[in-house]
């Protein structure tokens, strides 16, 4: 094999890398086939040509003949990153979500011009200037047409697609959710108060939220919180969210139940009243997602099939239009279902979250479960979904898969999904029901489990995530506090060490140690409530999926014993810090609660080590 | 006979086809498309014009010979603007209805708020509403003294621009800011404070009193009391003068293609074409005229509401019956039962300016969404139908009116 052959391939190989620039917008149908050729011809080029070729060579003249060739030592770094590079990009991926990526995919774009110099100086004969020129010159336009790849999408700050040919919605190619609740009543009111419901307009905290961004980040930003919180509102060309006023009185919804304020809206306005926040329609026309986060879900809501008076808002055609979904009601479950529906890839579309600036990620609820024991794909009987844990029903502190039917009327199915959407927020959902707060605290306390110890003047508490398939906390954790509430007495019943107790002003002592991430600022200076500014992950104590933390404190070596200890693992859903700026805006909010997850108390006589 | 009918037939197929095929073949009619250029020539040549960005140029605007702006003015003025001493329970200032924020260049008044450590500090609405920096409170009806509501139910007006206004008030019989800032404080639905009371208030505070002597003080006449309400009403008129907004769209009126989007161009030529500009015209885009609204009165004898239904985007058909009274004078309903001028449904035309911030809509605030008052206000007043798209890019121009106050850099004459 002559090297002239070797430098050919190369020479090909870097032509089809070029010819997949972003500025040459080149048919898909042919790019397809070029992105191809260029993956695996380098890969079968790499593998059976240059690394055998590149060993031969490299000994013959470095090793045995000694010869000292910096063109020839340039030319094997330049070969060697751009080959690691390369399988980085085949293998990994430029996803976006990693700087590796990124990093790799810039090596491989621009070291390959460099490798190309490299490579046609590495002769024994006189060096072509004008050759080594064309190359630099074709270098610099790569500069001005910079092709990030995915890197660039992650700037958007929503991913959202829309069906083709459609920039936006009209509010009434939207449905009213309460419209479903005719047929669905079950899962209507199990959504009604769930978190989905109130994820946006209804509130609080994301409203103060959302206002904070625009104000910190200028307006446009909000489109980064409403890409996921408020699809219908981004998608019918809403620049924010807005909370409805009846005349000069806001509507209290924190404390309605059964979303009766939509209902009513649905009977006085019909469809041509904006519904905010994750409707039915939202979640159930996602076609496609992507799992990249940042709302990267295709929507297609205008493409479903409609019986003759499923627009209409009189009610004889209302009732018209129920009885004409009854008598053939596949078509209209094909319109609302979808295999990926039960996936959590489907989830990640939104509960996963990164910086659109940084592609820092904030949120990785979904990337921790692909890394968890949850995610078993093997072995199909220790693989649990998102809904398997997230959307089944709980009794009695355990998952109790709900006997019913979807429909009013409906097959009975052994499971039916419900839609409380238990996860941890349990306060906001429990203002408007108690039903679905018990379904998230139940939930909760599957979640961990403690073992106390005490030994070398140490007491050491174990908290071991049993119960969740990602981090606990997970989503939101630099505003979530779940800690460890510790009380000592000796003989005498005398408190002789203790941790984790509230402060007067109802916050959480500062010797506490939760189980959270901190973000800080590019000073190292927490960022408190502005989260969109991290640029440094301070701590990071959460707890893995499996995985046990142990957490040990000194106590006084001289103690009376028998000692009784007492450990509670609490939890409240935002800290009182928190909850205080919220309530500036939303004075009528009550404090959330602290919920105990789980308890022990054990008594250590003399000598005991465990 | 028969052929005549034959014939006929005959010609009045081949009229029928003519006449099918007609309108295939005749060119179609080519769309006038403004470019950026041309749609800027149009908007300045018929007065519509941006906001000074300079004091210079907005005293050339703004002053009086009445009330001549000067830097210690506009000072007081800004002082008495913010001071609940002027109302009688001392709860409300002209910023309570009239939301805007002292300090206007910090952006972090939010933030402040939320994070601060005085548990007094205000909370609820304002806690938003502070921050978006409308200079009205969003209400469907002003509250004023004693948490009443207008008798009228009629909402607070936008302070922002309120100066360009030849009229001010909904009615539009107040002609000057300085005349409305006094009719405010006495107003019982307003501030409730006299005259005397508020005199007598402001000179028992040594700061106001030496800062009234220092702005009043008249050369000619050293005598004449400085402390009075005339002058009172004439600070708070001259920082009121002060309070313009610059937006997109004087961005764009000033030359920057890109300011507005292609849509917001779209509605802009509309805004002009359709007529909406006859009566929002001005730099203030409206404030400079009387105007009767509805002007088409589609009130019959057989009356069917009262009510503007948003489904049908007129009428809802909610009572039949025979109208021998007006008693449905508004395509929305009429809360607060507010006439217009002398009763008979004049209206000062309203400012569009910051429209995006000063929902809801209409003297009454029937209407919560900018679409339906476009929609609105282009059947009742131009007598159109407009379509999704025409709505859309009309409220895609109006977006581009929201501005920020200008933050003038004041100067008194002699200094500049």
């Amino acid at each position: 094999m002559k090297t002239k052959h070797i430098k050919t391939y190369i020479l090909l190989i870097f032509i089809t890398g070029l010819l997949q620039l972003d500025f040459l917008k080149i048919d898909w149908e042919y790019f397809k086939y070029i992105q191809a050729l260029h993956i695996l011809g380098s890969v079968i080029v790499t593998l059976f040509l240059l690394v055998p070729l590149v060993n031969v060579h490299v000994y013959k003249h470095l090793i045995v003949k000694k010869e000292n060739s910096i063109n020839g030592l340039l030319l094997g770094i330049v070969l060697f990153l751009i080959t690691a590079s390369g399988f980085y990009l085949f293998l990994v991926g430029n996803r976006g979500g990693d700087l590796f990526g990124i990093y790799s995919f810039d090596i491989h774009l621009y070291g390959s011009f460099l490798l190309l110099i490299a490579l046609f100086m590495h002769t024994k004969k006189r060096i072509n200037p004008t050759l080594i020129s064309s190359i630099i010159i074709l270098f610099m336009g790569t500069l001005f047409y910079p092709t990030l790849s995915l890197g660039d999408t992650s700037n958007k700050l929503t991913n959202i697609q829309l069906e083709e040919n459609v920039d936006r919605y009209h509010i009434e190619d939207w449905t009213n959710s309460a419209k479903c609740k005719s047929c669905h009543t079950e899962i209507f009111n199990q959504w009604a108060d769930s978190n989905h419901r109130h994820i946006a307009e209804t509130n609080p905290y994301y409203m103060v939220m959302e206002n904070l961004a625009a104000q910190d980040k200028g307006q446009g930003f909000r489109k980064w919180c409403m890409g996921c919180h408020n699809p219908s509102a981004i998608t019918t060309g809403q620049d924010k969210t807005t909370h409805t006023m009846n005349d000069n009185i806001m509507p209290d919804v924190l404390f309605e139940s059964g979303s009766a304020a939509l209902i009513d809206e649905l009977k006085t306005h019909g469809n041509s009243r904006l519904e905010q926040g994750v409707s039915c329609i939202t979640c159930h026309r996602i076609t496609k997602t992507e799992s990249k986060g940042n709302s990267s879900y295709s929507l297609d809501v205008t493409n479903r099939k409609k019986y003759v008076f499923e627009d209409s808002n009189s009610q004889v055609s209302q009732w018209l239009d129920e009885k004409f979904i009854n008598s053939n009601p596949k078509v209209h479950k094909e319109s609302y279902s979808n295999p990926i529906y039960k996936k959590s890839t489907y989830c990640a579309s939104c509960h996963d979250e990164f910086l659109p600036d940084s592609n820092l990620s904030v949120v990785a609820t979904f990337k921790e479960w692909e890394k968890s024991p949850f995610n078993n794909p093997t072995d199909l009987s220790k693989h649990k979904n998102c809904i398997d844990c997230h959307m089944t029903n709980l009794k009695d502190d355990k998952f109790s898969p709900l006997k019913g039917s979807s429909t009013e009327g409906g097959k009975i199915k052994e499971d039916v999904k419900v839609h409380y959407f238990s996860g941890s927020n349990h306060f906001l959902s429990g203002l408007k029901n108690k039903v679905n707060e018990d379904q998230t605290i139940q939930l909760l306390k599957s979640s961990a489990k403690l073992d106390v110890a005490i030994k070398d003047g140490k007491i050491e508490v174990g908290v071991k995530n049993v119960g969740a398939g990602h981090h606990l906390p997970t989503g939101v954790a630099d505003f979530r506090e779940l800690w460890l509430d510790i009380t000592l007495k000796d003989k005498d019943d005398k408190v002789v060490f203790e941790s984790g107790k509230l402060k007067a002003d109802n916050n959480l002592g500062e010797d506490a140690r939760p189980f959270m991430k901190i973000f800080g600022d590019e000073n190292g200076v927490p960022v408190g409530l502005l989260f969109w500014k991290y640029k440094k992950l301070l701590s990071d104590t959460r707890i893995p999926a499996g995985e046990r933390r142990v957490e040990s404190y000194d106590i006084k070596e001289e103690l009376q014993y028998p000692l009784t200890a007492t450990v509670k693992l609490n939890f409240r859903v935002y800290p009182q810090w928190v909850t205080d700026a919220v309530k500036r805006a939303y004075p009528q909010l009550p404090n959330p609660p602290v919920v105990e997850l789980n308890k022990i108390e054990k008594v250590f006589s003399k000598g005991t080590f465990n | 006979m028969n052929i005549y009918i034959k014939t006929s037939l005959k010609i009045i197929v081949v009229v029928i086809l003519i006449f099918e095929v007609l309108s295939y073949l005749l060119t179609k009619k080519v769309n006038k498309h403004y470019s950026d250029d041309e749609l800027r020539q149009t908007a300045l040549s018929r007065n519509m014009s941006s906001i000074p960005s300079t004091y210079n140029e907005l005293l050339k605007l703004v002053d009086s010979p009445e009330n001549k702006l000067s830097k210690d003015k506009i000072e007081l003025g800004k002082n008495l603007f913010f001071d609940k001493t002027l109302s009688k329970d001392r709860d409300i200032s002209c910023d309570t209805c009239h939301m805007i924020e002292k300090d206007n260049k910090e952006n972090k008044t939010f933030s402040n708020m939320l994070l601060s450590k005085n548990k007094d500090s205000v909370k609820d609405c304002v806690v938003c509403h502070l921050s978006d920096q409308s200079g009205t409170d969003r209400l469907g009806a002003a509250i004023g003294h004693n948490q009443q509501v207008n008798p009228l139910h009629l909402n607070t007006l936008s302070i922002l621009n309120s100066a360009l206004a030849k009229h001010q008030t909904w009615s539009g019989e107040v002609q000057s800011v300085e005349q409305q800032a006094g009719n405010s404080i006495q107003d019982p639905y307003k501030m409730n404070l006299s005259v005397q009371d508020a005199q007598q208030r402001l000179s028992q505070d040594n700061s106001y009193v030496q800062m009234f002597e220092k702005v009043f003080k008249d050369q000619k006449n050293p005598e004449a009391p400085t402390l009075t309400f005339e002058n009172l009403q004439k600070a708070i008129g001259a920082y009121v003068r002060t309070l313009l907004t610059r937006s997109d769209y004087d961005k764009f009126l000033d030359g920057d293609d890109n300011a507005i989007s292609q849509e917001a161009k779209k509605g802009l030529a509309n805004f002009m074409n359709f007529g909406c500009k006859g009566c929002h015209t001005g730099k203030s885009v409206g404030g400079q005229s009387i105007q009767k609204f509805p002007l088409r009165d589609y009130n019959s004898f057989l009356d069917l509401t009262n009510t503007f239904s948003e489904n049908t985007k007129g009428r809802a058909v909610s009572q039949v019956s025979f109208n021998f009274n007006m008693s449905h004078p508004y395509p929305f309903e009429n809360i607060g039962g507010f006439m217009g001028k002398n009763s008979q449904r004049l209206f000062r035309v309203p400012m569009l300016r910051n429209v995006t911030k000063t929902s809801p809509y209409f003297h009454n605030g029937s209407v919560a969404k900018l679409r339906d008052a476009v929609h609105i206000m282009a059947k009742h007043q131009l007598g159109m139908n407009l379509t999704d798209t025409q709505t859309d890019e009309i409220v895609a121009f109006l977006k581009t009116l929201e501005g920020d106050i200008v933050n003038y850099s004041i100067e008194d004459e002699g200094k500049l």
